[in-house]
């Protein structure tokens, strides 16, 4: 019993409980728009890269609060959103999937390229642990419990957006858009929201991501990242709040026992993207009818 | 109530629509028949905002509306009934009708903690499935219903949402025998209420029952315009159906 309490309250563990809380706001607000809105955004790891920056840039370079480079980073991504969404949400479905790949991939070249603003491949070190007030949140069981808050309140308001009148909107502009305009839905301003809220939460989950690892390069940000979130949202069932939850969990932790097997690290990390590939392809063929429903038209 | 003037619309070089005009007085059940591609649903289509025009004016309660988006023309009390079912068969039958009621206030309201429909809400979406015996499935999808069933939960969602010009689309295609006499009941129950209804139909016998005007579409031109009797007597819809050989 001592030796399960000793291993649950290990730096491990509350590694572990910090990475499922950070990808709990990334997954549940790609929920929002993939899975309640069915729309195919690829544009949701660079709102969390820019989140990411957002934050090492001000508290590294400008030394400002926690408050001031979280609200930034939350402003910046949402505002990434809405001139991105103004342009994308335009688009039908196939087409927008196209254009937020495009603008995810034109971050990724600025975070590599742009040298004097992120250091390109070198990346930002040295980002500081949050303060607040007199309290520093370099133990990582106060970081983890600062986090939670957030987790907390991001999955209380995922979860009325979800269950309540603008989830009801964006489900039914999913399901059928032209029955849905004529019942009284505004369909782009629904979708905006939904894009602009997705990424304000992306940005967020940045900043703590930032603030966890004290470093981040664009190798964090990648295509790979991208598709690892849309799987934890695919198997959770696309749509579902607690799915999203479980698949979450399930999927942040499923590599950890990988850790144990007597294996040379060269081999751990492909095994991690093979392991999560075999995943989405076998829910992606099983759910094949139910993942990607044909939107109705008139 | 609602006015179209010369409505223009073409697919590339297609015309579909050729200048189209008519007026409909308010409380009026008007029926539309014509042959496929007619341009029937491309009119409803027009009318919802579902399609742009080319040319031409659409008044609405004497408010210009080709220029307003659908779910604008939905607020300012047009409602559609879509041919192949408008519900949302994914969700159940109450959140069907809340989200017509629900239309009614602000999207951003609908974000808020205290946002989630209030009892008051429930009970007013309750007592409309109730008008078309359905509030004992309130809970269920909307997929479970029988196609009977479908067209009354969206007839009557179409009511909760407090429309005045119905525009129904072939009310009673995918509809059992049995069921027709229940959707003709509901649209008596609209007639009733004073709403303006149109109503594409095939079955001239069907829309009889209600109608007292009934307008004869041919490709994108409207041929008749007429009472029933006086549109069943004449030649030129026998001509239009089964062309002139069989008229002569």
């Amino acid at each position: 019993m001592s030796a399960v309490l000793e291993f649950l309250t290990s730096e491990y563990s509350i590694h572990l409980v910090i990475l499922v809380g950070m990808y709990l706001i990334l997954s549940q607000s790609l929920n929002l728009t993939f899975g309640l809105g069915q729309l195919f955004n690829l544009a949701h790891i660079a709102s969390y890269a820019i989140g990411a920056y957002t934050t090492a840039l001000l508290s590294t370079e400008l030394e400002m609060p926690f408050f001031v480079c979280i609200t930034a980073s939350v402003a910046l991504s949402a505002l990434m959103a809405l001139l991105l969404g103004g342009i994308s949400l335009r688009l039908t479905t196939d087409y927008f999937a196209v254009g937020t790949l495009a603008f995810s991939s034109v971050i990724t070249a600025l975070l590599i390229n742009w040298k004097s603003l992120t250091h390109g491949v070198l990346g930002i070190p040295g980002i500081p642990r949050p303060e607040i007030g007199r309290t520093d949140y370099y133990n990582n069981s106060a970081f983890l419990g600062l986090l939670y808050i957030f987790v907390v309140i991001v999955l209380w308001l995922s979860y009325i957006a979800q269950k309540g009148r603008f989830g009801r909107s964006l489900r039914a502009t999913a399901e059928y858009e032209q029955a849905a305009s004529t019942l009284g839905t505004n369909v782009g301003a629904t979708r905006t929201i939904a894009f602009l809220i997705s990424s304000a939460c992306a940005g967020l989950a940045g900043s703590f991501f930032a603030y966890y690892l004290n470093y981040i390069d664009p190798s964090s940000f990648s295509l790979g990242e991208m598709i690892f979130v849309l799987t934890i949202v695919i198997i959770g069932r696309p749509g579902s709040f607690w799915g999203c939850i479980g698949g979450t969990v399930f999927l942040v932790l499923l590599p950890e026992p990988l850790r144990f097997l007597d294996l040379p690290s060269a081999y751990l990390g492909p095994l991690r993207q093979l392991l999560h590939s075999v995943i989405l392809f076998a829910v992606v063929w099983w759910k094949r009818d139910s993942i990607f429903p044909k939107q109705r038209k008139v | 109530m609602l006015t179209l003037s010369d409505l223009v619309i073409s697919f590339g070089a297609r015309v579909i629509l050729h200048g189209l005009s008519c007026s409909i007085e308010p409380g009026e059940t008007v029926g539309i028949i014509g042959p496929n591609g007619s341009g029937k649903t491309t009119l409803f289509n027009a009318i919802s905002g579902l399609v742009p025009l080319n040319s031409g004016t659409i008044l609405l309660k004497g408010t210009h509306v080709e220029n307003l988006h659908p779910h604008e023309r939905a607020h300012l009390g047009l409602g559609r009934v879509f041919q192949n079912f408008g519900i949302f068969r994914e969700m159940t039958l109450l959140e069907n009708v809340l989200l017509a009621l629900e239309s009614r206030s602000s999207l951003l309201r609908g974000l808020l903690p205290w946002s989630s429909s209030s009892k008051a809400l429930t009970e007013e979406a309750l007592s409309y499935l109730d008008q078309v015996g359905l509030a004992a499935r309130a809970n269920e999808k909307a997929a479970s219903l029988s196609g009977g069933q479908m067209r009354l939960l969206e007839i009557i969602r179409t009511l909760a949402l407090g429309s005045d010009v119905f525009l129904l689309d072939e009310p009673t295609a995918g509809v059992s025998p049995r069921m027709k006499d229940d959707v003709a009941n509901l649209i008596k129950k609209l007639q009733q209420l004073g709403k303006t209804v149109l109503i594409i139909e095939h079955d001239i016998t069907f829309i009889q029952k209600f109608c007292g005007r009934i307008i004869v579409l041919n490709e994108g031109a409207i041929v008749l315009d007429n009472t029933p009797e006086n549109v069943r007597s004449d030649e030129r819809l026998k001509e239009i159906y089964f062309g002139s050989e069989s008229a002569a």
